[in-house]
């Protein structure tokens, strides 16, 4: 069941919040998914969500829906512990602006998602709260660094989970557990209250089992926060795509280099056969040539290794509360110089201009999220075209430089390997053209699940 | 040819107390980078200014 469905079932009185937070809850046992259950104040929420409806009150699309957040989102009276040793005893005193906004739309937290060690890594294998299984192969990662997300949503604990994504975070636990996941364009949805990890470079997006589902959630999301600098006062559109699938008129750019080298020949087929059903509903699909994106994946790694160890310098000599793949990239952003960080945002914003000419030829990218399916848990190279890859890199490599653009990129199921894992491909639009790429997304969806 | 940074010197410099056997996998990773880096930053024209967010914004006077 999608939110939608649910929100549908709530109104026409076939279920209430209660026994769907019953049901929500009764699953979050498993595959490690979450830090903190929080079961009394969700069935109280649900109730309280149940009393509103049966008086007339409707908050929307969320009303009494089961969510989770990963635990970078702030909560009062919660412990919110970004997945590390050194905040897990850290409770803040107000909500993340995420938090506000889903509580005000009546939606029921039922939890805090687990993660990637201070979402800094792919794996979800957190050596302080256990390593999170993928639902569709628990020997396998979910990704991450948002995996508690990916797997709770994926494993049907909630209708919606919330992640950070500040190299990928959000897009590549969608690819690798199957679910549709958004990264909006910096500045559309709030960063307040949210454990940084890179302030220039973290998005918070929604992860879901449909597009239509992410759309609603963005709805309730996006708008201008004073308390975050970078909030964006651009109007707030309407993003649930309409029901046509049409897409007469939409020019969708298939890049000719760097995406489809080095891929899973299952994981580039499939992104094809996406482009040419694009195609059949009247998409324009033509390749192009897009700028040096291993430069720019170079740029987004410099900028994040120098903010992430600027602000995680204050707790590095308690080495020993670190997992060793964290403590190596903070110590990797100390010995950056000055020099190197300053050029990488001036290159940044040639890559920006660079990419603004690209969108003057087509509307959106289509992409592969990630070049292979789900890699198995303690794995640290791929082997992908006869060439070994580190798992991490290869992982994030075609998604960790839209960060660096601020660009809203959704991924979505585009099919399945032949071991039944799912695979993911990457919807990249101009800024704030959400509504372009929710339209897209739901276009290519429906054809799947028809 | 321009030699790489001796990332090992660097961390003694600023006092960094990193085990012998990490800084030795910091120090491939960061030849990596840096290698790929340097020949961006030759790159930039100079009027090029950085893409950091700051804002001064007026003050109310009492």
């Amino acid at each position: 069941m999608t939110l939608l469905e649910a929100a549908r079932a709530l109104r026409a009185r076939k279920i209430s919040s209660a026994e769907l937070t019953a049901a929500s809850l009764a699953r979050t046992g498993s595959l490690n998914a979450f830090i903190t259950v929080m079961e009394e104040s969700a069935r109280a929420r649900a109730g309280r969500a149940d009393e509103e409806l049966a008086r007339g009150v409707d908050r929307g699309p969320l009303h009494g829906i089961p969510v989770a957040v990963k635990d970078v989102f702030s909560t009062r009276g919660v412990r919110t512990t970004c997945g590390s040793k050194v905040f897990a005893d850290h409770v803040p005193n107000h909500d993340a602006a995420v938090v506000e906004k889903l509580d005000a739309a009546g939606a029921v937290l039922i939890g805090k998602t687990n993660m990637h060690e201070l979402a800094y890594g792919i794996s979800s294998s957190n050596p302080h709260f256990g390593v999170v299984r993928n639902p569709r192969d628990v020997e396998r990662i979910p990704g991450g660094s948002s995996g508690g997300s990916g797997a709770a949503v994926a494993a049907e604990m909630v209708f919606m989970a919330m992640g950070s994504d500040t190299g990928g975070s959000i897009r590549i636990p969608a690819s690798f557990c199957g679910t549709v996941g958004l990264k909006p364009t910096f500045g559309r949805v709030s960063r307040y209250g949210v454990m940084p990890l890179d302030f220039s470079l973290d998005h918070m997006g929604p992860l879901t089992r449909s597009v239509r589902d992410a759309a609603v959630t963005l709805e309730a999301l996006a708008g201008f926060d004073p308390r975050d600098d970078t909030s964006s006062r651009e109007l707030v559109p309407g993003y649930l795509p309409p029901e046509d699938p049409w897409l007469g008129g939409v020019r969708i750019g298939l890049p000719e280099n760097f995406y489809f080298d080095g891929l899973d020949p299952e994981v580039a087929a499939a992104v094809r056969r996406m482009a040419q059903t694009a195609e059949s509903l009247g998409g324009r699909v033509t390749g192009v040539r897009v700028p040096d994106i291993a430069a720019l994946n170079t740029i987004s790694r410099i900028i994040l290794y120098a903010e992430a160890s600027a602000l995680l310098e204050p707790y590095l000599a308690r080495r020993e509360q670190f997992g060793a793949d964290v403590l190596s990239l903070l110590e990797q952003g100390r010995l950056l110089p000055a020099t190197d960080y300053v050029n990488a945002q001036r290159l940044r914003r040639i890559k920006q201009q660079e990419f603004r000419a690209v969108f003057k030829q087509v509307d959106c990218l289509l992409t592969p999220t990630t070049p292979t399916a789900a890699p198995r848990i303690g794995q640290t190279t791929l082997e992908i075209d006869g060439r070994e890859e580190d798992v991490r890199l290869a992982s994030t490599r075609l998604v960790r430089g839209i960060n660096a653009l601020g660009l809203p990129a959704l991924s979505m199921p585009c099919g399945l390997d032949r071991q039944g894992l799912p695979l993911g491909m990457q919807i990249i639009g101009r800024p704030f053209e959400e509504p372009l790429v929710l339209r897209i997304a739901a276009a290519l969806e429906s054809t799947i699940t028809q | 040819m321009r030699l790489m940074k001796d990332w090992k010197l660097i961390a003694a410099g600023q006092g960094l107390n990193i085990p012998e056997g990490d800084l030795q996998k910091i120090t491939q990773v960061l030849d990596g980078l840096e290698a790929a880096f340097r020949p961006l930053a030759a790159s930039i024209p100079p009027e090029i200014e950085p893409a950091v967010t700051f804002s001064c914004p007026p003050q109310e006077t009492p």
